[in-house]
């Protein structure tokens, strides 16, 4: 491995992101003048206005599917709660026009996070569903409740503010918002937040096993992109002083979501790319219009050949090309240091009476076991014995049938995966599951972010530290910065482990980590556990290669058919007959 | 009592219609974890195909059925080899997008080869209906109600009596797994997309007589369908069936007994109420728990 | 550096100045432009259809006659996709080509307020088929309307279904959408003025795929008489025919949708002896079998309202102009505002001060899917 000589890390990273930004705000700058100066016709106007007002909506959907990988198809609703809360305001209350857009958007933010309150404990393909439902029931109130919304009539005359009466200053104002939207969802990415978003998107178990709250996570996401939603529309009814139910309809959500998917979800710049082009390419294509439907069809295929050859959307397409290679760190490392908590309690980890039944299957059937604090500790098996499903209910991802977990003399049985998490519980997983889309110390950093974990400071710079630090003890330092997918299998597996060391916690979970390893790979894994477990940290290991289990456990405890077989000094327990012929038989 | 039976008739009818469509939407998504957008156009266009062979051209009835359903296979095969294809292994968020503007495309394309006109298509059946009593029964809407039934029939029979049935359903619930077993997944998905196009085809062709043949056709069915999809649990054949009947008679009764305008809404909040107390729709999704 | 200066000035002057020359030199013999936004896509694409013919026909006469002002006519049209944000970009993209001098905006109300700021802007005549009264109340002075508004269209049906028919008790079906909305509005006044009684007003969604309980409930109110605006043919068509099969037999007074030719086709028998309030009826008088026998030639379906409020906007329009003798908005706007006793396919073109051309309906009724005209009811309030 070649480590090129380079600036210092931080450093460079600063300069980097603080040369984006100056560029950013440059071109907003000129794009905000462009806005009020260049005086342009009535119908590139209206484009530029539909444009720049939807393209803040697909910005929040950027948020909501780039981001977090959630789909949303009410945009269009939440765009319109925004534009009837400007029209409604301004025109029947007399209401100035920023309150009536600061309202638009807190009502549309409160929507957003209802709806996603109440069901984005469901994924994917039922979110879709909900959000349809919520998008047809605001279009059919809008229609009806005519006392209030005018029905479909619309609210025409709606107001601007004095100061933005004219066109071209109105244009400016939206221009600017996009840019600031745009510099905000940008920035995003790199907060907390938006490193829980990803890794959710990534991985939504994983996350979860690194201490995210995946559904506080989702709900936020999607309250930001409703937000988003309103603050566009409210801007779009000033814009065009008109509105009414048939523009937010379903379709319209549609047309949002292709925005977005287009120009590249990941990115508030594709975002913008997408939303131009879906407007423009229908206007280029009018000249086709002596034929009804002809330029809609010709629109409706380019939509499935950019999906088919641009995956990541115009603006993925285009990064790619300028993608700069990575940086490899030189500057110094500092060792990781390893702290498990310790309340005093003589068990780091105690299962008592734990069962897991599927159906009829008792996958688990009342097992006991306890990690003493400081020791590595083996549970085997035959396949099918229940080892996983244990690990599962001891970090959380099922619900047990039956039993306690305490960690550290806390009973956590109680708490969601990711509290356990918190409480002291990292795991790895027996099929890997890293966040693809990331960077090894990015896939660490998530792992260092673990509330409550002692060893890190405030602030990003440190985060990115102690992930080094992991990442360095497990012998990765110097390919930090590659993505996770150009690593090796073996090398993933190490990756999975550093994120988990990186979260300092009281006990560490090891699913299968020798699967699919080479013999020498297995033998640094060797090196590796016992360093770990030099630093006093508690182990729990699931493995079936016995050469490794057996040289590095103190302590096994043996599962066959969901029950425990055997519990005891590693020697004494591989001794015993009933355990043999569990394994002969099974083999 | 003769108004009660005639609106649970007329829903009985509209929710057939459902169901039907339902089916094309649970077969694609089992197989591909997918759910296609252009489900809908697949009923517009057979019934444009209708159109042209039935009306336009004036051959018999039955040839046009046959030569509108070959069109569909054709139709489906297609659509697999162009939408889902080349996007097999990526998320399902474009496969969806892909759908999308396959629907876009399709809707246009005919809207540019055949005009914006709605056209009549004239029944299976001359008489148009049958007064039983105090009920009135629409001799078409009997004609999809047991349609219905027998493709439920076919279908179970189809997927639970012959080998390759059994592979679909193999390779719906378990990809690899289907792969590892030899099975031509590739094969078996575009079964899928062809029988789901048929599907979606006869469903148009059925209801066409009735709700009359338009661009806009397909997408006002289909988006009932889809809700009735969820309220069967997603990815359950009984469950499309169950679903699209309760929400044709659901909206028949609530437009009867509560308010018309807000008819199209009940779907949706039947919906909601599933998701938020019965996420596993009537009859459950099969969950598989894998860590 | 003077001299200098003073040639790149002139250059510049030159350069932007030309076009503008080149342009009025040859201005005398180019076409007269008139802009039309109209739906080529969208649910609607149908109706865009005819009022294309509709205005082609009535441009073919005036280039046939010699033009106007000796220059010949011509139509730009830009497709408004049957949606509110696109009527507003086809209208933009229409009203920056300066060379423009009226236009033809939609027949869809909503989508004319959608246009309305930007007309506003434009300040060039915009003839309109929309029959929200409130349009022509904006403020906005160019909005011209060519068709009777819903205010009539209402007090029309209560006119002859209450007193000609002389039935009382009323069912109101109408379309949830703006359309139907304001026209069941202007029904329910008309009818109260009248002393009829209103058993039921039933809106309903667009694109329902089932009437069983719209017709139901019919039966039970216990109405003599049904009164509808319908929007899109389908809907109603559907309508007719559940109607039809559940027993309702009771007279059926509609708004002009019932009798385009569209759902008279769709829906067939349903329909016969049925009454609608026409804009346009070809019986009505000679202009309207004029038009109804160029239409013919050109066309295969029987001409409606769709094509006859255009035919008759662009001729008053050619006309507004020839008068004007000039194509300055502000000439054009007195012109057309001065129109009176123009016979057109639809009426006799009266404008009000607010740009209101026709103060009146036909009653026309489907005999065996035959369009008869009964007789015209004209407002002079």
């Amino acid at each position: 491995m070649s480590v090129e000589p380079a600036a210092p890390p931080t450093l460079s990273g600063l300069s980097r992101s603080t040369v984006g930004q100056g560029l950013y705000a440059m071109a907003a700058v000129v794009a905000v003048i462009c806005a009020a100066t260049v005086r342009t016709d009535g119908y590139v106007a209206n484009i530029l206005m539909q444009a720049v007002t939807y393209a803040i909506a697909v910005c929040g959907l950027s948020v909501v599917l780039g981001l977090c990988g959630q789909i949303n198809l009410a945009q269009a609703a939440f765009f319109a709660l925004g534009a009837y809360a400007v029209g409604l305001g301004t025109v029947d209350y007399d209401i100035p026009f920023f309150i009536c857009l600061a309202g638009g958007m807190g009502v549309a933010f409160a929507a957003g996070g209802l709806l996603g309150l109440s069901t984005l404990r469901l994924g994917g393909h039922y979110l879709a569903m909900v959000t349809i439902s919520f998008q047809q029931i605001l279009t059919v109130v809008l229609i009806n409740a005519i006392q209030i919304t005018n029905g479909p009539d619309g609210v025409s005359g709606i107001k601007r503010p004095d100061l933005f009466a004219s066109s071209q200053a109105y244009l400016a104002l939206a221009v600017a918002a996009l840019a600031i939207t745009g510099y905000l969802v940008w920035r995003l990415a790199g907060t907390r937040l938006g490193r829980a978003m990803r890794a959710v998107r990534d991985n939504e178990i994983a996350a979860s096993a690194a201490g995210v709250d995946v559904y506080r996570t989702k709900v936020a996401a999607f309250a930001i992109c409703a937000l988003l939603g309103g603050l566009g529309g409210g801007l779009f009814a000033g814009g065009f002083a008109y509105v009414s139910p048939d523009q937010f309809a379903f379709s319209d959500s549609i047309v949002f979501l292709t925005m977005a998917l287009l120009g590249g979800v990941a990115s508030p710049v594709g975002s913008t790319i997408g939303t131009g082009l879906l407007i423009l390419i229908p206007e280029w294509l009018r000249f086709l219009k002596s034929v009804p439907g002809l330029y809609l069809a010709i629109y409706g295929l380019a939509v499935i050949l950019i999906v088919v050859f641009m995956a990541d959307g115009i603006w993925g397409f285009i990064a790619r090309l300028f993608r700069r290679p990575a940086i490899a760190p030189s500057s110094p490392i500092a060792p990781l240091v390893l702290k498990p908590a310790d309340s005093g309690a003589p068990a780091a980890l105690e299962v008592r009476g734990l069962a897991k039944y599927f159906g009829g299957l008792k996958a688990v059937d009342g097992v006991d076991f306890t990690v003493r604090r400081g020791a590595v500790h083996a549970l085997i098996g035959p396949n099918g014995s229940g080892k996983t499903t244990t690990l599962n209910v001891v970090s959380g991802l099922y619900r047990p049938t039956a039993g306690r977990i305490f960690v550290d003399g806390v009973d956590v049985t109680a708490l969601s995966a990711h509290k356990r998490t918190i409480a002291g519980l990292g795991r790895t997983f027996q099929n890997i599951r890293l966040f693809r889309s990331m960077t090894a110390l990015e896939n660490v950093v998530i792992g260092a972010e673990r509330g409550g974990n002692t060893q890190v400071g405030r602030g990003h710079p440190t985060l990115q530290e102690r992930a080094r630090a992991a990442l360095d003890f497990v012998g990765l330092g110097a390919r930090s910065d590659d993505l996770v997918t150009r690593f090796s299998y073996g090398h993933q597996r190490l990756i999975e482990i550093a994120r988990a060391l990186a979260s300092n916690p009281t006990v560490l979970l090891l699913d299968e980590p020798a699967a699919g390893l080479n013999s020498s790979e297995k033998k640094s894994l060797h090196d590796l556990l016992e360093r770990i477990a030099a630093q006093g940290l508690t182990i729990l290991i699931i493995d079936h290669d016995m050469t490794l289990v057996a040289g590095v456990a103190q302590h096994l405890t043996v599962l066959n058919f969901g029950r425990r077989i055997a519990d005891g000094d590693t020697l004494d327990v591989l001794r015993q007959p009933d355990v043999i012929a569990a394994y002969l038989g099974a083999e | 009592m003769g108004t009660i039976l005639q609106l649970l008739f007329t829903g009985l009818g509209i929710g057939a219609v459902y169901a039907l469509v339902a089916l094309g939407f649970v077969l694609i998504f089992r197989a591909t974890s997918v759910v296609n957008f252009a489900q809908g156009e697949f009923s517009m266009v057979a019934a444009y195909l209708m159109v042209v062979f039935a009306v336009d051209l004036g051959w018999p009835y039955w040839l046009s059925f046959l030569l509108a359903i070959g069109g569909m296979a054709l139709l489906g095969a297609v659509f697999n080899l162009g939408v889902y294809y080349p996007l097999r292994n990526r998320t399902f968020l474009p496969v969806i997008i892909s759908t999308i503007g396959a629907s876009i495309f399709l809707s246009n394309t005919v809207l540019a080869l055949y005009g914006p006109q709605p056209q009549v298509l004239p029944g299976w059946f001359d008489t148009p209906g049958i007064q039983l009593g105090p009920v009135y029964l629409d001799s078409q809407y009997l004609l999809i109600i047991a349609v219905t039934i027998v493709l439920v029939a076919f279908q179970y029979w189809f997927f639970e009596h012959t080998l390759l049935g059994k592979k679909l359903q193999a390779t719906s619930q378990d990809k690899e797994m289907a792969a590892l077993l030899g099975i031509p997944v590739a094969t078996m998905i575009m079964i899928t997309f062809v029988y789901s196009a048929v599907l979606g085809g006869i469903a148009g062709i059925l209801v066409a007589p009735v709700l009359f043949v338009s661009i806009q056709m397909g997408s006002t069915i289909a988006l009932k369908a889809f809700a009735a999809t969820i309220i069967g649990g997603f990815g359950d054949v009984a469950g499309a069936i169950v679903g699209g009947l309760a929400l044709g008679v659901i909206e028949t009764f609530g437009a009867a007994y509560i308010s018309v305008p807000f008819k199209d809404a009940f779907a949706f909040l039947v919906l909601i109420l599933f998701l938020a107390f019965r996420p596993q729709g009537l009859f459950g999704e099969r969950v598989a728990e894998k860590a | 550096m003077d001299f200098t200066r003073r040639s790149v000035t002139t250059g510049l002057a030159l350069g932007v100045a030309m076009p503008a020359l080149l342009r009025h030199a040859l201005g005398q013999s180019a076409s007269i432009k008139i802009g039309m936004v109209l739906p080529v896509t969208g649910p609607a694409a149908d109706s865009g259809k005819y009022a294309l013919t509709g205005a082609k026909i009535a441009l073919d006469r005036v280039n046939k006659a010699g033009g106007i002002l000796s220059r010949q006519v011509e139509l730009v049209t830009e497709d408004d996709q049957t949606t509110n944000p696109g009527a507003v970009l086809a209208f933009s993209k229409l009203a920056a080509q300066s060379d423009i001098v009226a236009f033809l905006g939609s027949i869809r109300s909503t989508q004319n307020h959608a246009m309305a700021p930007d007309i506003l802007k434009t300040a060039k005549p915009v003839c309109f088929g929309g029959t929200d009264p409130a349009l022509t109340k904006l403020g906005n002075p160019w909005l011209f309307r060519f068709r009777p508004n819903d205010s009539y269209s209402g007090r029309v049906i209560a006119a002859y279904g209450a007193e000609t028919l002389g039935k009382k008790n009323w069912a109101i079906v109408h379309s949830t959408d703006a359309f139907g909305t304001g026209g069941a509005k202007a029904l329910t006044e008309a009818l109260g003025k009248a002393g009829a009684k209103i058993a039921l007003d039933q809106g309903y969604p667009n694109q329902s795929q089932d009437f069983t309980p719209v017709v139901l409930a019919i039966k039970s109110s216990g109405a003599d008489v049904i009164g509808s605006y319908f929007t899109f043919d389908n809907d109603l068509a559907i309508f007719a025919r559940q109607l039809r099969q559940l027993g309702v037999t009771i007279p059926w007074v509609g708004s002009p949708s019932i009798i385009v030719a569209g759902a008279v086709k769709l829906a067939g028998p349903a329909l016969y002896g049925t009454y609608g309030v026409a804009d346009y009826a070809v019986d009505a008088s000679p202009e309207s079998k004029e038009f109804a026998k160029l239409y013919g030639a050109v066309s295969n379906v029987a001409p409606d309202n769709y094509s006859s409020w255009t035919y008759d906007a662009i001729g008053v329009l050619c006309a507004a102009i020839a008068k004007a003798g000039d194509t300055d908005p502000d000439k054009v706007r007195a012109a057309i505002l001065s129109t009176e006793g123009y016979k057109g396919a639809e009426g006799e073109y009266n404008f009000d001060q607010f740009g209101d051309g026709l103060h009146g309906y036909n009653i026309v009724r489907n005999e065996k899917g035959l369009i008869v005209f009964d007789k015209h009811i004209e407002f002079t309030d």
